[in-house]
This record gives C-alpha cells, structure tokens and sequence, in this order.
C-alpha cells in the first residue's frame, strides 16, 4: 500500500478564487473553443521529436483533417494552412500513460473478490475529474484507466483521449483494443488475508488464477459442446447460461484481452509467465515490475513489455529492491519499457520521469521520448494510431517551451485530432473546451485506492 | 550466491564509513569547475581548496593559490556547488514504508507531544540516506510525522559519518507543528473525544502554552528556594525554548484560513515562525510578506483545486520570492510515493520552480543557503564561501536538471564513496 500523501481532499467551501476563474474560463470559452480546428495546420521549425525515427531540428509538421500528413524538414501543405510559428519550441507526440486510475471517483478496486474480470472501468469514468485537466496541461493525451492491484484478476481497462471538456464517449479512444488488468504479490494476499480468505500467501494468490482459469474452460467447453450440436442441427440443445465473468476469462484465454499485470518481484514475473504459457495467452506488459532488470533477458523472450516508474522504492517489501536504472537496464536487455505515472500527480510530469533516464543509465533523448509516448502505445494497442509523428497517425501533439526532457520544460499547447484542447497563454484554466465546474475524487490516484486498507 | 556477494559487499563497504570518521587533514584542490557559490555568483572556471574539512580559498583560476601537496581533482566541465540541504525529512524514521516496524515517525497517543526527541530514534545507518546522498543531498533537517499539533523536536544532521553521534549536528534544533484538517484526528467531528475540531486544537495549543508559561515560573520559584521536590514536566519543559523565541518553531499548514488561525496564536506567543506547506494560500501572500516569516513551501506537487488554474501551485515558490519571503524547498512529497524515498529528486522540485518563474538562485538558495539560516547553519553551511564546512558536489551539469549526473559527492571534504544499496544491486546484476 502506497503511504498516502499528504495531498489535501479539495471538496471544501471554495475560495475567493472560483469566481475570477470562471471568468477566466468562460472568457477563454468565448476566445476559442467554438471554432472547429483548421483541416491544414502546419508547425514550422520545431525541434521536432519524432518518438519513432529521431529528432529533426528545425522540422515541420503538416496536420490535415486530424491526421499528420507530413513531417520533415519541409512539408507539402497547402498555402491555406494555418501556420504555427514554433521557433525555437520543441513539438513531440502527445505523452501516454498506460497506468492510470484518473478519472474513476475513488472505484479502482472491486475488492469483493479475488477474480472480478467483468468489470468495465468505463461504468466508473468521471470525464469531467480535475485529474484529467492537470494530466492535459502536462502534456497527456491518451490513457489507460486501470482497475487497481486489490485482485489477482481485476477488470477490463478503458482507454480515453484526453479531450477534456468533451462528453463521455467522446473521450473514449476509438475502436481500442481490450485490456484487462490483473495484480499480483503483497497487494491480493494483504487485503484477503486481512479478511481470513483465499488468498493469503503468494501460493494462494496464484492457485486462485489457475483455478479461475480451469472455470473458464470448463465454460468455454460446455459452450463448445452446445455450438457442436447447434451445427449438427439438433433443435433440441438447451444454451448454457451466459455467465459474466467466466466469459470475461474466456476472452483472456481467447486471447482477445491484453493482459496487464501488476507485478513486482523477478520470481513473480517468471510465474506469471508460466502461467500465461500453461493456459495459453500473452502477457502484454507487467507493470511496476521494478525488479525487471534481475531477468530482463528472459522475459524480453516472451515479448513482454514493462510499464514501470523512474526512481519509486521502497514503499513497501516488494519495492525494496527497486533501482532507478531499472528501465534502461531492461531496455538494453530487449524489453520495451514505457514510464507510467500510477498518480495523479507523475502524470502531471511524465516528461521530467523520462528526463531521468539520461540520468539513470545514459538512455539517449530519442529512447527516452519514446518511454512516454510510442512504448505505452504498443501496450496499450493503440500504436498504430498514435505515440510518434508519422504520417497517417492521428495528430496528438504537444508544443514545449523547452526540451520536454529537461525541469524546465512546460507544456505550451497541446493538440489530439488536430484539435487544440490546451493553451497555457489564454487566460483562466487554458482549457479550450471545458466550461463549468471540475469534479474532484481527492485522494492520490494510484493502484491501491479503494481496497478498504 | 547473489545474496552471498550482496553480502560480501556490505562488509567490504562498512571499513570505508568508519574512515570517514574522521574528517580527513589532507588538501584537496578542485580545479576548473563552473562554481556555483549561491553567495556571491558563478565563477566559470573557478578553483576550490578543501583543507581540514573545511573551505580553504574559493576563487578564480590562477587567482586562487594551490597549496603544495594538494591533491588536484581536476573539475573542468563540471559543475561545483554546495551539498543540498533538505528542510524537511525522515530519515532515519523510515525504512519500507508500508513495515510498521521499519516506522518511527511520530507518537499519536496525543496532539501536544513536544518532549518527543527525533534524535532518540534516528536510525543513521539506514540505506534512505545514501540513496539521497547519491544526487547530492548533504544535509537534512528531519522531523516527526504530522500527525500531531506539537509532534516533536527536529535535528539537523549531516549525510555521512560513522555513527549518529558525528551526523547528528543539532539536536531540538526545532519545534514540528501541524495545524489544519488533518490534525483533528481524535476521531475527528462528531467523535467523543476532545479535541475534535480546529476550534479544539487552538484551544488547546492556547491552553498548553499557558502551562508553560504557569510551569517555568513555579520552576524558577522552586529552584530559587532550593526546592528539590519539585517535578520536572519534560513536556511542558521541552516548550519553554521556543515559548522564548529561541528556536525556531515549524508549523505545516496548507489552507490560507488556517494559517491566518496559526499564525495569530503564533504571535500571540512570539513564535520565531516557519512557515510550511501553504500550498493553498495564494490569496494572503502578501501578508505572509508582511509576517516577515520564512516558508519551506510546497510541496510544488500539491494538487490545485477543482476549477484552478493547472499551476496555482507551482507558481507559489516563485510568487512569495517575488514578495520577498525567504523561501525553502523541502522533499517532503518532492515526486514519489514515500518522502524520503525521494528525497534525491529534492533538486528537481526546485528546478520544477524555476520553469514556473522562480529566479535561478532563489532556487539554489532554497536548497542550500536558505535552509541553512533558517535552521541556525547559516555560518557553516549552504555556499560555498572560505570557512565554511566543504560540503559540496560534483557533477556533470545544472543542478536541478532531471537529467544531470552528481560525478562526486563531499562531506566534511571527505570525497563519499559513491555507493548505495541500489548501486550495489545495479552493480551485481550488470555483470
């Protein structure tokens, strides 16, 4: 369990400031947020931080219709674009953060039961949570909403873009592919063994995933046998009942769920593995996985990529062993290595976590941008369509005051689809279309919120 | 077998912090490095004499003598400055957060806890300090937990020596105090015991401090009559230096009504006043300004309030330098889950106030300088000037950038191995 910080719940009488801010906004609403975004947009001479093949110094990027046309030295958009002078600015692709539990008023965890692989975050997404607005001024425009790590089997992700002020579903990142969390370690085994259940120990925390898992293809063949007898015609075949959760196990051992798994420890990683390999599906990425770099050679055979933290130690036992050269160490050795934030405060500064890593193990700027954008795309899935700046990707982008990899950077506008959602020069709250009040779930965002310990 | 050579390490390790037990009477000359002095500006290509642990000359190349013998650690590219200064830290009051056992943080049974000595359970040898000292933190104030108005008394201690004794530099160096919301824990509004709301905590501050004053004259009028029955009261004992002003009082507070509520007890009493935290307190800086008091402000991450502007917080450090107050960045909460697990981003915090408008060296000074005077190490610590004790650091570019590497850490002038429990193990496992 993460120490709580001292972060103040903000649900209080509010202060003299509200009202000049909502001046501000509303100004800000009148200023720009009505106005649809110009189908030719093009950047010109940024220090453009491609995330996928280098930096170009002095480079454009030509945006139509909410997709990059051209990024280069030079690029071929019509002399109707608006221009967007971005001298001595650096433009990268919008960051990413695969592990977030923004956004969901408190219900990250389930913790009702071990295995609870039906739940939807999208039921408990808050579009309208302050955490999004400060995610957005830092720069973030796509994340993965997890359940929390109270659960050996937790529940099904939902992946939004950051369109703060949008209405739900249009924040919702279209046609994403699934993904379904599961936990592992201290966290199952603290929170049922405080209640004298399964699981208790790390022997129990797993034997509860296979024993899950053997439910599940019971199902999945009591279905296989009622579809044999529908193709053979026989009239008469009663349908078994649909079950929620055992169709939420099937979908994993189908292979049709990305599995992210909260795991810590270097002997948890070569279980699960084992695991995923006995019943036939794909590990997707371990996240915290702070002790990756004791067997990082052999998990980068199993292509499993890590989403874990810059330099977070020892919290509890299993992050005793944390190092902060954990993610350029795993890198060398093959793993793909993204950076999440698990906060709803690192998601502010996601850049500053890969700025660490030219510290931490001499990663360079290019595989450092990459930790933050295009590596937390591939594990989300959503890799085709954004985390770098190549043609025909949506353009998610992000214009910065300095190196995006430095302290000193602040994240100046920022753009998905093409559309403007961030500007810090306007007035009030820099939102171009969010007006009326924020929610606030208070509390620190992270896995273990809401597990009752 | 690796936990066999982990182990073979640490006892190769534990003959290098006895030698560092004494600080060492050799020369050392640091020469060609960008000086960041934080008292009086930067010398680009500058040169520093360590002798006797000490400071010996600190100047421009070719203007600064090299004593014969100095050993010469040749600088050039790197950036020198004084060893970082935490205001506010647990070390040695933690060690895995989530263990219970590891956690000697603060004693909850009640809120006026003052005779609570964190010198009475620092742990110097824990593996939290060398972690901090590796990105070249050198000293640190630490402090009891807030759970209590009064938590205990701080000390000032320095990050390498061989035992407590010579890293403890001040003991009851200061008062902890809390004041807000979260002090009223007494099962809080509604529960049966006092107290349960703010209205309770002040009172009973107000109550506690006119004890004091009610105990040191009974005190004085026994010791005067020689009157040997008389009962020390460590507790209210423990108040009557900072009832004096002698030592300075910290008190964490977040919301600008609350610290209007404190600091009007404050003076009441004549508090010599550290501010802490006020990270809600935008609409009263310029009183703050006019308190005169200096604030350990932060921590920068704290979250704005729903409907404020992304950077109301970020902007603070910067908005009371603008008016004038002495301001100091602590790690308390500077970017992880546990304080002093991070303390090594405590530069980055900083930085962080910079790209929001705090001025360079108003940043510096918040991490070295600043919290040295606020703290009584003002004449020994926090720049790099002749006399000073040499504590500083090496490394290969500005400061409080994330991506700056410390080449070389110096405590007492003794060049610090640079070595932790995470070097150990990124060691090992990159063989």
């Amino acid at each position: 369990m993460h120490p709580r910080l001292p972060f103040r719940r903000a649900a209080r009488a509010c202060c003299l400031f509200t009202g000049a801010v909502l001046a501000a906004a509303s100004f800000a609403l009148m200023a720009g947020a009505q106005q649809s975004p110009p189908t030719d947009l093009v950047f010109k001479n940024a220090t453009v931080m491609t995330a996928s093949h280098g930096t170009i110094e002095h480079g454009a990027v030509w945006v139509h219709a909410g997709k990059i046309a051209g990024v280069g030295a030079t690029v071929d958009a019509p002399a109707t674009a608006t221009v967007v002078d971005a001298t001595g600015l650096w433009l990268t692709p919008g960051i990413i953060d695969p592990h977030s539990h923004s956004a969901l008023d408190g219900d990250v965890n389930e913790a009702t039961s071990p295995v609870t692989p039906s739940m939807h975050m999208i039921d408990a997404f808050d579009n309208r949570d302050k955490a999004l607005y400060q995610a957005l001024a830092g720069g973030v425009t796509t994340e993965l909403l997890l359940h929390g790590s109270a659960n050996m089997i937790g529940g099904q992700a939902v992946v939004i873009k950051n369109k703060f002020g949008l209405d739900r579903d249009a924040m919702l990142f279209p046609n994403a592919h699934g993904s379904i969390k599961f936990a592992s370690g201290e966290n199952p085994k603290r929170l049922y063994g405080s209640r004298d259940q399964l699981p208790s120990t790390r022997m129990g925390n797993f034997e509860v995933m296979r024993m899950a898992f053997e439910d599940a293809k019971a199902y999945m063949a009591t279905w296989d046998a009622y579809n044999a007898k529908v193709a053979k015609g026989d009239k008469d075949a009663a349908a078994p009942k649909r079950d929620l959760k055992l169709e939420a196990l099937a979908d994993v051992l189908r292979g049709k769920l990305y599995v992210q798994i909260h795991c810590y420890r270097a002997d948890e990683f070569l279980t699960e593995e084992a695991i995923a390999k006995e019943y036939g599906y794909k590990i997707r990425a371990f996240h915290h996985a702070l002790e990756m770099y004791k067997v990082a050679d052999k998990i980068a055979a199993d292509q499993t990529a890590i989403a874990t933290f810059a330099d977070w130690w020892g919290y509890k036992d299993e992050a005793w062993d944390a190092i902060p050269w954990n993610a350029v160490m795993s890198m060398r050795k093959g793993v793909k290595v993204a950076l999440k934030s698990d906060s709803n405060d690192h998601i502010r500064r996601l850049n500053q976590e890969a700025g660490k890593m030219v510290h931490y193990g001499g990663a360079t700027e290019d595989e450092a941008i990459r930790m933050v954008t295009l590596n937390p795309a591939w594990i989300i899935g959503v890799d085709d369509h954004t985390g770098s700046i190549d043609v025909g990707k949506d353009a998610d982008l992000v214009l910065w005051n300095r190196d995006p990899l430095s302290t000193y950077a602040r994240a100046q506008k920022v753009y998905i689809d093409g559309d403007l959602f961030f500007d810090s020069s306007l007035p009030g709250l820099g939102t171009t279309h969010f007006s009326g009040v924020m929610h606030d779930a208070g509390g620190f965002g992270s896995d273990d919120e809401g597990d009752g310990q | 077998m690796k936990k066999f050579l982990l182990i073979a390490l640490l006892l190769v390790a534990a003959p290098a912090w006895l030698n560092a037990a004494d600080a060492p009477k050799k020369v050392i000359a640091i020469t060609g490095g960008r000086l960041l002095t934080v008292s009086h500006g930067i010398i680009e290509n500058g040169v520093l004499v360590i002798a006797d642990g000490k400071i010996a000359a600190v100047g421009e190349a070719g203007k600064v003598n090299l004593p014969a013998g100095a050993e010469i650690v040749d600088a050039h590219g790197l950036t020198v400055y004084p060893g970082l200064i935490d205001p506010e830290s647990n070390f040695g009051l933690t060690e895995i957060s989530a263990d219970e056992n590891s956690n000697d943080l603060a004693e909850p049974s009640d809120e006026i806890m003052p005779h609570m000595h964190v010198a009475d359970a620092f742990h110097a040898e824990t593996e939290l300090i060398p972690v901090a000292r590796l990105n070249g933190i050198t000293n640190a104030v630490v402090a009891p937990a807030t759970n209590d108005s009064i938590a205990g008394q701080d000390i000032f201690i320095q990050m390498y020596g061989a035992d407590r004794d010579h890293m403890i530099l001040g003991r009851d160096v200061a008062l902890a105090m809390n004041y807000g919301a979260d002090q009223r824990r007494r099962g809080g509004r509604g529960k049966s015991e006092y107290p349960s709301t703010r209205m309770g905590l002040i009172t009973q501050l107000r109550q506690t401090f006119l004890d004091v004053q009610d105990y040191e004259a009974r005190r004085d009028a026994a010791a005067k009559k020689d009157d040997k029955s008389f009962k020390r009261d460590l507790k209210l004992e423990a108040l009557i230096p900072y009832l004096k002003g002698e030592r300075p009082v910290v008190i964490g507070v977040y919301e600008a009504y609350d610290v209007e509520v404190i600091m009007g007890l404050a003076q009441e009493f004549h508090l010599k006043v550290i501010l802490n935290h006020v990270t809600h307190s935008q609409e009263i800086l310029d009183k703050i300004a006019v308190w005169k008091v200096p604030v350990i402000v932060g921590s920068i991450y704290d979250f704005p309030l729903a409907n404020e502007r992304y950077d109301a917080v970020f902007t603070l450090p910067a908005e009371l330098a603008k008016r004038g107050v002495k301001i100091a960045i602590s790690s308390a909460d500077a970017g992880g889950p546990a304080s002093s697990h991070s303390a090594r981003n405590l530069p980055y915090a900083a930085g962080f106030a910079v790209a929001y408008g705090l001025p360079y060296d108003e940043a510096l000074k918040a991490i070295t300088l600043n919290v040295a005077e606020m703290f009584g190490f003002g004449d020994t610590l926090g720049s790099l000037d002749v006399g000073k004790t040499a504590n500083l650091v090496l490394a290969n570019g500005d400061p409080l950038d994330v991506r700056t590497d410390v080449k070389q850490v110096y405590i007492q002038g003794v060049a610090v191995p640079m070595v932790s429990r995470q070097t150990k193990l990124r060691d090992e496992y990159s063989k």
